[in-house]
């Protein structure tokens, strides 16, 4: 799985790109805990690349989740692959996960 | 009129037959079929003796031609064998080579025997080629004129070696319509064969031999339709498998991931299938291995995410989800368990089995999970979902399921994924799990205890 990060403001985006599974989830883990540093709260994930997304997975969003929202941030998904949208239907994310269609539309309503 | 018992055939440290029994009786057609290199061909060699036998008894009319005073000769002649490869003479006209054998070894008058080589040639389509050489007819006639001197020799029985296997596909049809005939004449024949039609169209009783053994039995209709044993079933389905070996928790994620990607392209296997069997390979290999690797420490009750986290407002009361406690690792140390991807040709059907070593017990229903996510993905992408004991193996068998059938299911409401019943989630636990007098998808009953009326993971939770 490729892990980029930029930023927009205040706000930190993650790409990530191929298959978030048992073994690349704690890559993501560990990327998430480098890019929120104590001044970010609000945060893009975007998921245009990523094609392959197991329940190792799903803990992790859900713990990344868990981060933001205890530091009272907003977290906003973006661009999900049918597969990945998919599992995040069949697992219940998408009514517990804000979800945009586009990083532009994220940006817009974190701003 | 052939019976063969305890029959076993070696060849230096390779025992192809290692225990055949079986019964042939006047006028039956027999059709042996199983995988290539199962010992078809050789048992049909050792039933005229061409391979000499290891052990056992062969039997024809009551006479045992392994008895060192047997007369094999005599007894050869009464089972005519036609080869895959024709085995003609090919210095020898199409009708000397019917009547070479009744002259020489029958003691036939040459006017007689040419006689009865053209009606034989006449009957398998092939008067007008009585004087050409073998190499001026084609592949297919030139098995028909072996058929036709195999019948020369007046056999009781014939013994049949993949009579089309060398053949163009063009000329297949010419072959097994002789061999046809001669089965409504009332011919007694064993034929080895790859054509299932055929040998379901031709055959009073099918031979599934299979690892030395004739593994199954029967008619053709229950061969063909209800198979009853799994080697059988898969070879009738023309089932194509992918076979990965786990042996430590640490596997090659990635290895099996390419062997998967390779064998559904291989077999054009539709993209979101394949996506499925990727998926369903990693979660229930995940749950196998669960007892060997936990996955990472949650705390237990701890609050993982709610509805809240979305920063908008929820049509519905808030869904909260809560890790539930997770039992101490147990189990064996050292992983076996044997993945086996195997797609039906026939059905179009893709099938994940695990068989692994453990203690009994249903492993989608006994691991030690910290949530429900993995059980709910398997559920939503895998139909048929079995699960048996066989000696100190659990084997577990699913069926990917189709696009439709996935969109088919609804999904299930996070908090009941995750075992809990907490906070604002309290509401939905009284969404139904099930009639819990039907088993569910993974054959198991909703276990309400008597006393409380809920289920294991509702008591966890409470």
């Amino acid at each position: 799985m490729d892990i980029t990060h930029s930023q927009h403001g205040s706000v930190r985006i993650i790409e990530l790109k191929g298959r978030m599974d048992a073994v690349t989830a704690p890559l993501f883990d560990k990327a998430f805990a480098e890019a929120a540093t104590p001044d970010a709260s609000d945060f893009v994930i975007q998921l245009n690349g990523l094609e392959y997304i197991s329940s190792a997975g799903l803990r992790s969003i859900l713990m990344v989740a868990k981060q933001v929202k205890a530091r009272s941030g907003r977290l906003i998904l973006t661009g999900l692959t049918d597969e990945v949208r998919e599992v995040f239907h069949l697992s219940g994310f998408h009514t517990i996960l804000r979800i945009c269609d586009t990083k532009e539309a994220a940006l817009a309503e974190l701003a | 009129m052939i019976r063969v018992e305890h029959l076993c055939k070696r060849f230096g440290d390779l025992m192809v037959l290692k225990d055949i029994n079986a019964e042939i009786r006047r006028g039956q057609v027999i059709s042996i079929i199983g995988p290539s290199g199962t010992g078809k061909s050789t048992f049909l060699r050792c039933l005229n003796l061409l391979d000499q036998p290891s052990g056992g008894r062969i039997e024809i009319d009551g006479e045992d031609i392994l008895a060192p005073k047997a007369n094999v000769p005599a007894l050869r002649r009464r089972m005519g064998t036609v080869f895959q490869s024709f085995n003609l003479f090919s210095h020898l006209t199409v009708l000397e080579n019917l009547t070479i054998g009744p002259i020489r070894l029958l003691g036939k008058p040459p006017a007689q025997a040419a006689t009865t080589g053209l009606e034989l040639l006449r009957m398998v389509g092939l008067a007008e080629k009585a004087h050409s050489l073998p190499d001026e007819i084609s592949g297919g006639q030139k098995q028909r004129v072996a058929i036709a001197r195999c019948l020369s020799m007046e056999p009781e029985i014939i013994l049949i070696d993949e009579p089309i296997s060398a053949l163009d596909p063009t000329m297949v049809s010419e072959v097994l319509a002789v061999i046809r005939r001669l089965a409504r004449q009332g011919m007694t024949m064993a034929i080895v064969t790859h054509e299932m039609e055929f040998a379901r169209d031709v055959s009073t009783r099918v031979f599934y031999l299979d690892e030395g053994l004739i593994y199954e039995e029967g008619p053709p209709e229950r061969i063909f339709d209800h198979p009853q044993r799994q080697r059988d079933r898969d070879f009738i389905g023309k089932v194509r498998s992918l076979s990965y070996h786990v042996t430590t928790a640490d596997y090659d994620p990635y290895a099996l991931v390419g062997k998967i990607e390779g064998f559904c392209e291989k077999h054009l296997i539709p993209h979101r299938i394949a996506h499925a069997a990727q998926l369903l390979a990693e979660e229930v290999l995940g749950v196998l291995l669960t007892p060997l690797a936990p996955p990472r420490a949650v705390p237990t009750g701890q609050i993982v995410a709610s509805s809240a986290l979305a920063g908008t407002a929820s049509t519905g009361p808030p869904l909260t989800v809560k890790v539930t406690a997770s039992p101490a690792p147990s189990g064996p140390t050292h992983p076996d368990i044997e993945l086996v991807l195997a797609f039906s040709e026939k059905q179009r059907s893709l099938e994940p089995r695990l068989d692994g070593a453990g203690p009994p017990g249903n492993p989608l229903e006994t691991a030690n999970l910290p949530d429900d996510f993995a059980l709910n993905l398997i559920r939503h992408y895998a139909a048929d979902i079995g699960y048996e004991r066989v000696g100190e193996r659990n084997r577990l068998r699913m069926r990917v399921q189709s696009i439709a059938g996935r969109e088919a299911v609804a999904p299930i409401p996070l908090v009941r994924q995750c075992g809990a019943g907490l906070g604002g989630g309290h509401e939905l636990d009284s969404a139904t799990d099930g009639d819990p007098t039907e088993p569910d998808r993974f054959g198991r009953l909703a276990r309400r205890t008597p006393a409380t009326g809920m289920t294991p993971h509702q008591r966890l939770s409470s």
